[in-house]
């Protein structure tokens, strides 16, 4: 899909975009596609960015800072808009967490599988959806349609910059939470069509799994939706990450913190 | 029959669903197609039938509502005759059952009571979580004729993972007698839903596609665009002012000489429980570079000929081979029929390199029903056109 950044060139603090290209018809057809910077300085320095259509996995243990940083990739940048579909906090408190990092909440939504168990009559705005509880795939696949629908028609901030197609940050907060209410196999086609479609969109999803909580193979089946797996491990109270799956960059690990919305890599 | 609730399906399904059938609403996953089983539901609870609602993937309050939402009629146990079962008794079900054999038991009890007591005429039942509980025929078994009531007509509304080869098998299998698909495609525009009426026991009729769109609380069978296209002077804004009750075209006029489009037609209707969107575009070639803008994500192309002009025919062939690429159904229409001299269908196909496959209507752009006949095949056209 041809990225279209209006006319003329893009607003000051939009991120980066990039070049791919491809065969039709015997001829060679230059296309333009958009970056998603990361806001880790290592991966963002390395490669400009995670290419549209990118599904990450965070794995990682619990009480580590892998909710922290699924925010920090997940943060809408200038243009850009975010889905948090919440397993494990109502909307209030995942818009709060968007605050933390730095974002504007108008460019983010929030599919609430929380709220609605304890208050039925809870209605559905255009960026806060609730489904009852996490069990229900069929709602939480339609208010995903849903949202993306308005955001392509421009009329989810009120405040649209013209992007087209629009970037979208997708989180799952969090794949375990899914895990305890549905089957690994439906589970996985679940995702399977949810990991599809943001490559359609060209979006970046980032979803979030424990590493404790699940077996070798529920782990290695989720990975096989996944392009990137950023690991984290706790040592002694402290954090370290590593990246898998892009070219150029070595699997050591980063001892890191997070601080206002950054990742603070660590000596 | 219980109708659907949503006209136009009805129409297509001589008058909505016998009595007694076993109907599968299949959901592709992120396809906004709840309204379906809602629309069904609501119209046989306003027919006064008794129903028990399978929901065992939300509560009662929720689903109530959220219907309320979807539908914009509330549904109320006070007015209505209707029974649940709910995320809270799968709970419960599964809480006291110790193997999948006593849950399936016991779900069975509690819906052959259900049935007994409220003597239960239509069953609507959210498979989705009870396909992952049971498996499909297992899942199936608890709607069986044990459990429910002789002549029960049972509604299913699924989640479907498995994509058409397993719809294609229950068809084969008949273990339904409506299979009503709800899908969604990016082609030839981007999140476009539509339905397909896949098999049905009780008619023999074609299989059809029709987009949609909820509006208003209602499915609403659409075309979001067909394009008019043609040579100068074909009749291009003339046919969009007749096809549609509402539009409006971008005309310029010269000294001494009729307007001609300059940027396009546009119009609206609603038609066969369609609503169309109508693009006419200029005829110009010194706007052939719009030409593509106007052509793009349309479902499908009129191309308008003049049928008494022969110098046009170049023109005309070098638009539909422009038009042929996109793999959209195509009809062509020859205008001012009523004129002297007009050519024979033959000449038509000759001159513009058409097709046996592309029909071709003699008409007057004047007279609105042959305007309307060159429509009827598009849309008929188009609603075979797999997507």
């Amino acid at each position: 899909m041809l990225y279209l950044s209006g006319i003329g060139s893009l607003p000051p603090g939009f991120p980066a975009i990039g070049t791919t290209s491809y065969k039709h018809s015997g001829e060679i057809i230059q296309q333009e596609m958009y970056s998603y910077k990361t806001g880790i300085p290592q991966i963002d320095q390395a490669t400009g960015g995670f290419d549209a259509g990118t599904n990450l996995l965070i794995l990682a243990p619990s009480l580590s800072l892998a909710e922290e940083l699924a925010y920090i990739l997940a943060r809408p940048l200038p243009g850009e808009y975010a889905i948090m579909l919440s397993t494990n906090e109502r909307a209030s408190e995942v818009i709060d967490q968007f605050r933390v990092v730095g974002a504007d909440k108008s460019f983010v939504g929030v599919i609430d599988a929380i709220t609605k168990s304890s208050t039925p009559t809870i209605t559905d705005t255009g960026r806060f959806m609730f489904v009852t509880n996490p069990t229900d795939l069929t709602g939480i696949g339609i208010k995903f349609s849903q949202m993306l629908e308005t955001i392509f028609d421009g009329t989810f901030s009120g405040k649209e910059t013209g992007l087209f197609p629009p970037p979208i940050r997708f989180c799952i907060n969090s794949v375990s939470t899914l895990l305890m209410y549905r089957k690994l196999e439906v589970l996985y086609q679940f995702l399977h069509v949810m990991t599809a479609k943001l490559k359609k969109v060209e979006g970046f999803g980032i979803y979030i799994l424990n590493s404790e909580a699940f077996d070798e193979r529920t782990v290695s089946l989720i990975k096989q939706l996944m392009n990137i797996v950023i690991e984290i491990k706790v040592e002694r109270s402290d954090n370290y990450f590593r990246v898998m799956g892009i070219h150029g960059i070595n699997a050591d690990w980063h001892k890191f913190t997070t601080s206002k919305g950054q990742v603070v890599m660590a000596l | 029959m219980i109708s659907t609730g949503m006209y136009g399906i009805d129409d297509m399904l001589g008058g909505g669903i016998p009595e007694g059938s076993r109907v599968l609403y299949s959901l592709d996953p992120g396809v906004d197609g709840q309204l379906f089983m809602i629309s069904t539901l609501v119209s046989a609870l306003e027919k006064g039938q008794s129903c028990l609602a399978i929901i065992p993937h939300t509560t009662v309050d929720a689903f109530l509502h959220d219907s309320e939402q979807l539908r914009g009629m509330a549904i109320r146990a006070e007015d209505h005759r209707i029974v649940f079962l709910d995320s809270v008794d799968r709970e419960r079900i599964q809480r006291s059952s110790s193997s999948i054999d006593a849950a399936e038991k016991e779900w069975q009890v509690r819906i052959r009571k259900l049935c007994a007591e409220n003597k239960v005429e239509v069953i609507f039942g959210y498979f989705d979580i009870i396909y992952e509980d049971f498996g499909f025929e297992k899942g199936l078994r608890l709607l069986s004729p044990d459990c429910c009531l002789p002549r029960s007509t049972i509604i299913i509304e699924h989640l479907n993972f498995e994509g058409d080869m397993f719809l294609e098998s229950l068809a084969v299998r008949q273990s339904f007698d409506l299979i009503l698909a709800i899908k969604a495609s990016f082609r030839p525009l981007p999140h476009f839903n539509y339905f397909t009426i896949l098999y049905t026991s009780w008619s023999t009729q074609l299989r059809r596609s029709i987009p949609f769109l909820v509006k208003n609380g209602r499915v609403v069978p659409y075309i979001p665009k067909i394009v008019v296209t043609g040579p100068p002077e074909a009749g291009k804004s003339r046919f969009v002012a007749s096809a549609t009750e509402l539009g409006v075209s971008v005309d310029r006029a010269g000294p001494g000489r009729d307007a001609t489009t300059v940027a396009m037609d546009f119009g609206w209707l609603h038609w066969q429980d369609f609503d169309i969107t109508l693009y006419g575009t200029p005829g110009q070639p010194r706007f052939d570079p719009m030409l593509p803008v106007i052509l793009n994500n349309a479902m499908g192309v009129v191309l308008l000929v003049d049928a008494t002009n022969r110098e046009q025919l170049g023109r005309a062939r070098h638009l539909y081979k422009l038009i042929a690429k996109m793999h959209v159904p195509i009809v062509v229409a020859a205008n001012k029929k009523d004129l002297p001299g007009p050519m024979s269908e033959e000449e038509l196909r000759k001159g513009i390199g058409i097709g046996k496959g592309v029909p071709i209507f003699l008409i007057s752009a004047q007279r609105k029903d042959d305007v309307r006949a060159v429509l009827e095949s598009l849309v008929d056209s188009i609603t075979r056109f797999v997507y």
